[in-house]
């Protein structure tokens, strides 16, 4: 059985050797953070398996739980890490000829960091454990969005700074509010201690952990820096903040008011909240000329229909959300990879500029025609299958409410529909000239085409995905309990 | 306690303010300086309230400094470390807010959010 510790032990080991052998190593740094990453996504799907029959646990410095530090990792964790290492590792290739200049050791290092926060995320089973890793994880993406050091990357960068401060701020007053009451910090124990505190201190750690939260998964109203961070960032970059970062957030609120909290009453207001963030993405997102300030509204846009799907209280909407989450992430990750070659080769990030440009790169503009048909849920792409489920959880509740979610949030997709239709129309327009543009380079359309297969041959799968997702459904709605883990 | 304030009510206030005090400047303030001493305020508010849940009245630091001391005498230890390393993220966070700053004006020549307005604020 291979150790869950590796998938947090070996990106960050590697960005810690990646810095320490810069000076003498210089570019070729990042083929350590590829060996890192093909080590982190073996561990990954040798860990699936194992995980479905039995869930891990692993103790850490030997101290047991509650006193010491644990990671657990059931069906949640193991999907999860796939998803990140795999999304990684393919966003790893496409930098290889994304970025440019003489400094790319920085780069990679923070990549890497930004792995090991996200893999911390989500196995670790302690709170304020949960509280470092999410530093590590925004620490990096900060620095990271304003990598390219130009004005505007800046100006995003101290700007999701601030925000993201002030979330980890109340997730911190969080934890300390729950030591005081509860006394522990393990999760599985808190989840036994959670229902004896006072239902007024309960309601005030669960509201300030959400909040603190939620700046990170940008559930409005506090999603403000998303759209300038993620667009201004380089789009290898954006493709992993819009596809796991913001997610990885999103279902620590879920695992939290599920299993933990297990507060469901305040799934209503999740769900309403959800539904107002959808509506405001989308039609930020229709105003925007922006390619990628498109893209990142639209995001939000979708994190928005995931907390919906999750926010329904049955394992259907948890399943559901958790495909729509696999969906976003590989689609999301084709459009941000695509738009950042758009961008390089014509030099603009207007969508107006783009004028006829399927002439010129067509690999590229095709794969941006996949990732849009599979965001808006087109058969036979796999979003069909995960948008029907989100729509069948919700009508299956059987309440007035859910179904005129629903309609909004089919509303929704159909302003998305027409702002990503008009992109479309754009770039496949027969008049348009954009003068002597190059395709994109072989390798990132390489990795432009593996989330492409995702997508392709996901329905072929389907099956097996929706087995794997629904055992982590059913791990989110069991409460956590300390005699099962130990 | 002869109806005088306890610790613990003094240091759970004093927090409460720090934070709210924190925020209010982050939340009113144009100048980033300014904003990242909010943030500042606010994660030393979220200290003390941390190091406060451990405090166990008489007790003594949870050190075996000399013998004859009990566990049972001690105050807890576990908010100690945490604060510990809150404290060291904090002051990594300030740091990197200051030199992502100090890039901002070179850049743009002030610190007034309000002037900067290449993105919405």
């Amino acid at each position: 059985m291979v150790n869950p510790i590796l998938l947090i032990i070996v990106p960050l080991g590697t960005a810690f050797l990646i810095s320490l052998t810069a000076s003498f190593l210089k570019n070729s740094t990042k083929y350590l953070a590829l060996l890192a990453m093909i080590a982190n996504v073996w561990v990954s799907i040798k860990l699936l398996p194992a995980v479905m029959q039995h869930p891990i646990n692993v103790v850490i410095a030997g101290v047991k739980p509650p006193l010491g530090i644990n990671l657990f990792v059931g069906p949640l964790g193991a999907v999860f890490s796939i998803l990140i290492s795999a999304a990684g590792l393919l966003i790893l290739l496409y930098s290889f000829k994304y970025i440019e200049g003489d400094s790319q050791h920085k780069y990679y290092t923070l990549f890497l960091l930004l792995i090991t926060g996200s893999h911390g995320m989500i196995l670790t089973g302690d709170v304020f454990n949960l509280f470092v890793f999410f530093e590590i994880l925004a620490i990096s993406s900060y620095i990271l969005v304003g990598y390219e050091g130009k004005r505007n990357g800046l100006e995003a960068a101290v700007k999701y700074l601030i925000l993201g401060s002030i979330g980890s701020i109340l997730i911190l007053v969080a934890v300390a509010l729950i030591y005081q009451e509860a006394g522990t910090l393990n999760m599985a124990d808190l989840a036994d201690k959670f229902g004896m505190i006072d239902p007024s201190k309960r309601l005030m750690i669960l509201v300030f952990f959400i909040t603190g939260m939620g700046v990170e998964a940008a559930v409005f109203p506090l999603n403000s820096w998303l759209p300038d961070a993620h667009s201004s960032a380089p789009s290898s970059i954006s493709a992993m903040l819009s596809g796991f970062v913001i997610e990885v957030a999103l279902i620590i609120i879920v695992k939290f008011v599920y299993s933990i909290f297990a507060m469901t009453e305040i799934l209503g207001f999740l769900s309403l909240v959800a539904v107002i963030t959808l509506l405001v993405g989308e039609f930020a997102a229709y105003k925007q000329s922006n390619i990628k300030r498109v893209l990142a509204y639209s995001s939000i846009g979708q994190i928005g229909l995931i907390l919906f799907a999750m926010s329904l209280n049955s394992t259907d909407g948890l399943n559901a959300g958790l495909m729509q989450i696999i969906n976003h992430t590989a689609s999301k990750s084709i459009l941000f990879l695509v738009a950042g070659f758009l961008i390089v080769r014509t030099g603009s990030y207007q969508i107006s500029d783009y004028r006829g440009i399927a002439k010129k790169m067509p690999v590229s503009a095709f794969f941006f025609v996949v990732g849009v048909l599979s965001l808006l849920g087109v058969p036979p792409f796999f979003g069909f299958f995960s948008k029907l489920s989100v729509v069948m959880a919700a009508l299956h509740t059987g309440s007035v409410f859910n179904t005129v979610m629903v309609f909004l949030v089919l509303l929704g997709t159909i302003i998305e529909s027409i702002y990503f239709l008009r992109i479309i129309q754009i770039m496949y327009n027969r008049e348009g000239d954009v003068g002597s543009v190059k395709e994109a380079p072989f390798l990132p359309l390489l990795a432009i085409a593996a989330f492409t297969v995702v997508i392709l041959a996901g329905f072929l799968v389907l099956p097996q995905i929706t087995g794997y997702t629904g055992s982590v459904a059913s791990e989110i709605v069991r409460k956590m309990q300390m005699a099962q883990v130990f | 306690m002869n109806g005088v304030l306890s610790i613990s009510t003094v240091l759970n206030f004093g927090s409460a303010g720090l934070i709210v005090l924190g925020l209010y400047i982050v939340f009113t303030q144009k100048n980033l300086i300014k904003m990242v001493i909010g943030i500042d305020l606010a994660e030393t508010g979220v200290n003390v309230l941390l190091v406060s849940t451990g405090y166990i009245k008489g007790n003594t630091a949870p050190i075996f400094s000399k013998t004859g001391l009990q566990v049972s005498s001690m105050v807890d230890p576990v908010p100690q470390a945490l604060v510990l390393t809150s404290i060291v993220i904090g002051f990594g966070v300030s740091a990197l807010a200051l030199a992502m700053i100090i890039k901002l004006y070179e850049k743009t020549g002030t610190l007034d959010t309000s002037k900067i307005r290449g993105l919405k604020w």
